[in-house]
């Protein structure tokens, strides 16, 4: 009678460190909060005792509620430390005194002691040693000889065919030492602009409607959410994927949410059940919605009249500026309110026949982010993701934006505009991005290339790729795997471990019009079965590093354990490929010096760490050091020195000044016409589903941990498609059932059409309504990427494909193996 | 914690194990020392929870100093199966007479991972959330045999489903007290996974019954 289950067992007891274990801080790797956390480490043989002294937590056990210091059994592990095995316990910090107060976290962070490498545990797949593709397998190698062959066949693809034959695509975030080595090789020697980021095919902003408005992405501070009186967020779930930032400073302030998604998520419903409102928009018509809240803002003289005419552009100002899109794109007030008032699509009943939102929540919304309470205007937080930028990118942020410089919210307590952030922020420029050398340009204008077209047009002649699953990533699409499979499969493939007939081999691939694929990683993934050399790096915990989280919090990331057999920082492997090309100024002693160098090009931007390192120096201590001296806490940048200690930096446009050149705010079109023509192309046909895509609370990014964590990965053993009754109905399917997501005409890189398709084990839910399915964005083997427009110039000022609107038909393919054994129940009961 | 082990406080856990013996509605005339904590607990509300537990509640939430008092689970009686109403709770303590180990046992009326009974639905759970400890009394949905959301971090449990997590942060599915059924009587012999604020499910309290 009872159901059976796919059965993770746990451990059901936990030794507690004793007082002589060794404690480090790090803070959380996966989302842009960043909690904090202590990594307690001692030999095997020994444990702490129940009593506060008896232990290195200070509690008796058992412990007391919200205690913070409860180590669940996911919290545990074992590792190897100076070659002695050591137990782990990385535990959130329950003394934090910013971001996770009360050693609060979330699932992803809570179970983060199960992502280190333990050959007894799912990680025993770790890449250890360099790999060469031989005889189609890969087999192990030297580091010598690894290093060797990226260096030559670099040469020669830079000698023979140019830079731009040489492609980078790396991860933006890993840390401020790895990202500032890779583009000290990448732009400031080879000066290639192939290279892009883990998330998108070229450089440039993400959020090109804020570029154009001056207005930074992550402005804000935490406190910022608490001490708002309303929250507004737009394409991403806080409570799924920014948990603690819901949890501790969201929800403890009680500002009312107005949520605005396609689904009826958890934080949808927690919205509505508590003076908020959920906006339940068709999938991409963002612009109409936010051009018809500003006109009723407008029209109600509800906005920051103050404000607007001290800190926005003026039309003189506006064709002074700089920046090509700024100049054509920007707007005044008044020309922003001729536009609205003028277009009878942007009235509340015009916007609700586009949007589906009724023409009454449009005007509560107005009136809750807008209207004066007894002469008061409201805090608000204009927060936003991917579902608001990857759909229509430049005039969804363009006209959310407005909001913001409407309602003046920006640089005060409680008033933002601010993106919620994928990942944490751990880039650092070591040159200029080569924008001159780019091959993609808008009316004259030059603009970061598109290296995925670039590749799939066949002109990348090697493509390093660090730290991304390429091909499953974002708009990877099954024409990108295809290609990558004649480029780098289909040509001449190495039958040899002699080091001149490898080189031979793989140059005359180049030279035939192939690719060789140099791959840096963890683990294997998609994208690694199409890789020529695999180079194993070592991550999180086995190097010190240092990044920011989204409040731009820089903290230490303490290196407290081996990394896994042969494996080097990233940054460690770039050096001496770049030395063995005849580049200078990569020999490095350690991580903390590449920190203090990387300062210098930081000064003036937002993550500027410059003064930190001087006062470090100043002290004659290492920066990396001082910074760790700062704990879990860290500082906030930017950084300044004031009186022998850091001045912080809690928010930013605190000065009413703007990033343009006016110093001032502009408005700037949220052209609706452009979106409505794309969404032409994009919008289902006949019996098709929109398939949309995001991230769900238990994963992160490309699972590379997560399918590795049998506690979280038992709640989505596969990829799942939510869908609503009714179209399930019409289909044959019920909740249990491998369906097949069928896209046969794909918008590809090129404009042509493309197949694509995945399967998944179906949800059916009302949290997607009719028409509408959804899927996890980045599942290993399902990728929901496959279905999505990858043809970037649909959206030609700025090269971004609209990753969330995917479409296909949905099948049942029958019953999955886990119909009688996944929890099928609504994820959105509050 | 020095107050917390005076003879008064001994005292007090060791006045009331009678009533933590034998499970039911909780619809008794005199308010148990649990039912004092567990209305102080509600009146302390969500995210304030943590202020209320490291003051006057501690004083009577204070485990014994036992370290290894049993090596076994114990055999307790839960209930009679016709005392089960579907979908109505039956409280108790396991396996530990501390305030963590509070359980219940319910009939979801739904063949469930781990049931007992004629139709497999009487399944029980440990009832304080395994992320941070809070108490999850009073949340289950009898629509979709749930318990949750968790009023401090909203963390919901499948309880048909050994107590996975459906959304929330609680790094352990809740745990699940072992049952069997002997005579027409519901007994719970064990518990799998690790119980909030303890490193033993059997360690650093008394076990029920002493």
């Amino acid at each position: 009678m009872a159901a059976g289950t796919t059965s993770y067992v746990s451990r059901e007891r936990v030794p507690l460190p004793p007082p002589t274990a060794k404690v480090s801080t790090i803070v959380c790797e996966y989302c842009p909060v960043g909690c904090g956390y202590k990594v307690y480490t001692w030999p095997v043989g020994t444990e702490g005792g129940r009593r506060a002294h008896e232990n290195a937590l200070g509690v008796d056990y058992p412990t007391e509620m919200l205690s913070g210091k409860w180590v669940s059994p996911t919290m545990y592990n074992q590792v190897s430390i100076g070659g002695r095995q050591h137990h782990i316990v990385i535990l959130p910090d329950g003394d934090a005194q910013a971001v996770n107060l009360g050693g609060t976290h979330s699932v992803r962070g809570g179970t983060i002691a199960q992502k280190v490498y333990n050959p007894a545990t799912p990680t025993a797949d770790r890449l250890t040693t360099p790999m060469l593709r031989v005889g189609g397998s890969l087999l192990p190698i030297a580091w010598d000889l690894a290093t060797d062959l990226v260096a030559e066949l670099s040469q020669y693809v830079i000698q023979t065919y140019g830079e731009l034959a040489w492609g980078m695509k790396r991860y933006s975030y890993q840390f401020f030492e790895n990202t500032y080595a890779i583009t000290k090789l990448a732009y400031g020697k080879v000066g290639s602009p192939n290279h892009a980021p883990h998330h998108a095919p070229a450089m440039g902003s993400d959020t090109p409607g804020l570029s154009d408005a001056g207005m930074d992405p992550f402005p804000a501070a935490f406190e910022d959410f608490k001490e708002a009186d309303v929250v507004m967020v737009s394409g991403s779930d806080p409570y799924e994927t920014k948990t603690v930032l819901f949890t501790t400073w969201i929800a403890v302030g009680g500002a009312k949410i107005v949520y605005v998604d396609p689904r009826k998520t958890f934080t949808a419903r927690y919205a509505e059940t508590r003076g908020g409102l959920h906006l339940q928009i068709h999938p991409g018509t963002d612009t109409a919605l936010y051009n018809a809240i500003a006109r009723v803002i407008i029209e109600n003289g509800w906005e920051d009249q103050g404000f607007i005419a001290a800190h926005t552009a003026s039309r003189a100002e506006l064709d002074q500026e700089t920046k090509w899109r700024r100049r054509l794109m920007g707007m005044t007030f008044n020309e922003l309110r001729a536009y609205l008032t003028g277009d009878p699509r942007f009235t509340p009943e015009g916007a609700e026949a586009i949007t589906g939102v009724p023409a009454a929540e449009i005007r509560q919304a107005a009136e809750l982010i807008a209207r004066p309470v007894d002469g008061q205007r409201p805090k608000v937080v204009f927060a936003f993701e991917k579902g608001l930028y990857w759909t229509h990118n430049h005039e969804n942020t363009a006209s959310y934006a407005n909001l913001a410089i409407l309602t003046g919210s920006t640089g005060e307590v409680g008033r933002a505009l601010t993106r919620f952030g994928g990942h944490q922020r751990g880039n650092a420029d070591a040159a200029p991005y080569p924008l001159d050398k780019s091959p993609h340009e808008y009316q004259g204008n030059k603009i970061e290339m598109d290296t995925d077209r670039w590749t799939v047009e066949g002109n990348t002649r090697l493509m390093w790729v660090i730290g991304t699953n390429w091909v499953g990533a974002m708009a990877g699409s099954q024409f990108l795997k295809d290609r990558l499979r004649e480029l780098v499969l289909s040509g001449p493939q190495v039958t040899s471990l002699d080091r001149a007939a490898i080189l031979q081999t793989l140059k005359s691939r180049i030279d035939l019009g192939g690719m060789v694929l140099v791959f840096q990683d963890i683990y294997l993934n998609d994208t690694s079965e199409f890789a020529d050399i695999v180079l194993p790096a070592a991550t999180w915990g086995e190097e010190d590093f240092t990044r920011a989280n989204l409040e731009r919090r820089l903290r230490l990331y303490q290196k407290f354990m081996d990394p896994p057999g042969e494996a080097r920082p990233d940054w460690k492997i770039v050096a001496e490929v770049a030395q063995k090309m005849g580049y200078v100024g990569f020999d490095w002693p350690d991580a903390n010096a590449i920190f203090e160098e990387s300062a210098a090009v930081m000064v003036g931007k937002r993550m500027d760490y410059k003064a930190l390192v001087d006062e470090a120096q100043a002290r004659g201590t290492r920066a990396h050091a001082f910074l760790g001296s700062f704990g879990t806490t860290g500082v906030q940048l930017p950084v300044r020195r004031e009186n022998g200690a850091l001045g912080e930096t809690p928010r930013l446009h605190a000065d009413k000044r703007f990033k343009t050149a006016s110093g001032k705010a502009n408005f700037v079109k949220g052209d609706w016409d452009t979106v409505e023509a794309r969404n032409l192309i994009y919008a289902p046909q006949g019996d098709e589903l929109w398939v949309l895509n995001g991230r769900v609370n238990v994963y992160w990014n490309n699972l590379f941990d997560f399918k590795r964590r049998p506690y979280t990965f038992q709640r989505f053993p596969m990829n799942f498609l939510e869908i609503n009754q009714a179209d399930a109905t019409q289909r044959g399917i019920e909740s249990g059932d491998l369906v097949s997501v069928t896209n046969r005409a794909v918008r590809n890189h090129l404009g042509g059409a493309s197949m694509g398709y995945f399967t998944a084990v179906a949800y059916v839910t009302d949290q997607v309504p009719p028409g509408a399915t959804f899927a996890y964005f980045h599942f290993p083997g399902s990728h929901a990427n496959s279905v999505v427009p990858a043809d970037t110039t649909l959206q030609p000022l700025n090269l971004r494909y609209s990753f969330k609107l995917g479409k296909g038909r949905v099948a049942r393919l029958g019953t999955s193996q886990l119909k009688d054994t996944m929890s099928f129940v609504p994820r959105n009961v509050v | 914690m020095g107050q917390d082990e005076t003879p008064e406080g001994r005292k007090a856990e060791a006045e009331t194990p009678a009533l933590e013996q034998e499970a039911g509605p909780s619809t008794g005339g005199g308010q148990s020392r649990r039912d004092f904590l567990r209305s102080a607990l509600i009146g302390a509300g969500g995210a304030g929870l943590g202020l209320a537990s490291g003051g006057l509640l501690a004083r009577y939430l204070a485990p014994e100093e036992m370290p290894a008092e049993t090596e076994s689970f114990p055999r307790m009686r839960v209930a009679r199966l016709d005392e089960f109403v579907e979908n109505q709770p039956l409280e108790f303590r396991y396996p530990l007479e501390h305030p963590h180990d509070d359980a219940f046992a319910i009939r979801l009326g739904k063949p469930a991972f781990g049931g007992v009974g004629p139709d497999g639905d009487i399944v029980a759970f440990n009832g304080t959330c395994t992320h941070m400890g809070c108490p999850l009394r009073g949340s289950y949905k009898a629509d979709h045999k749930i318990l949750g959301p968790c009023p401090c971090h909203f963390s919901t449990f499948d309880l048909s489903r050994r107590g996975i997590v459906v959304l929330g942060q609680a790094t352990e599915a809740l745990p699940q007290v072992i049952l069997e059924v002997e005579g027409g009587v519901v007994y719970a012999t064990g518990v799998s996974r690790l119980i909030y604020g303890f490193r033993n499910n059997l360690r650093d309290a008394p076990p029920v019954g002493r």
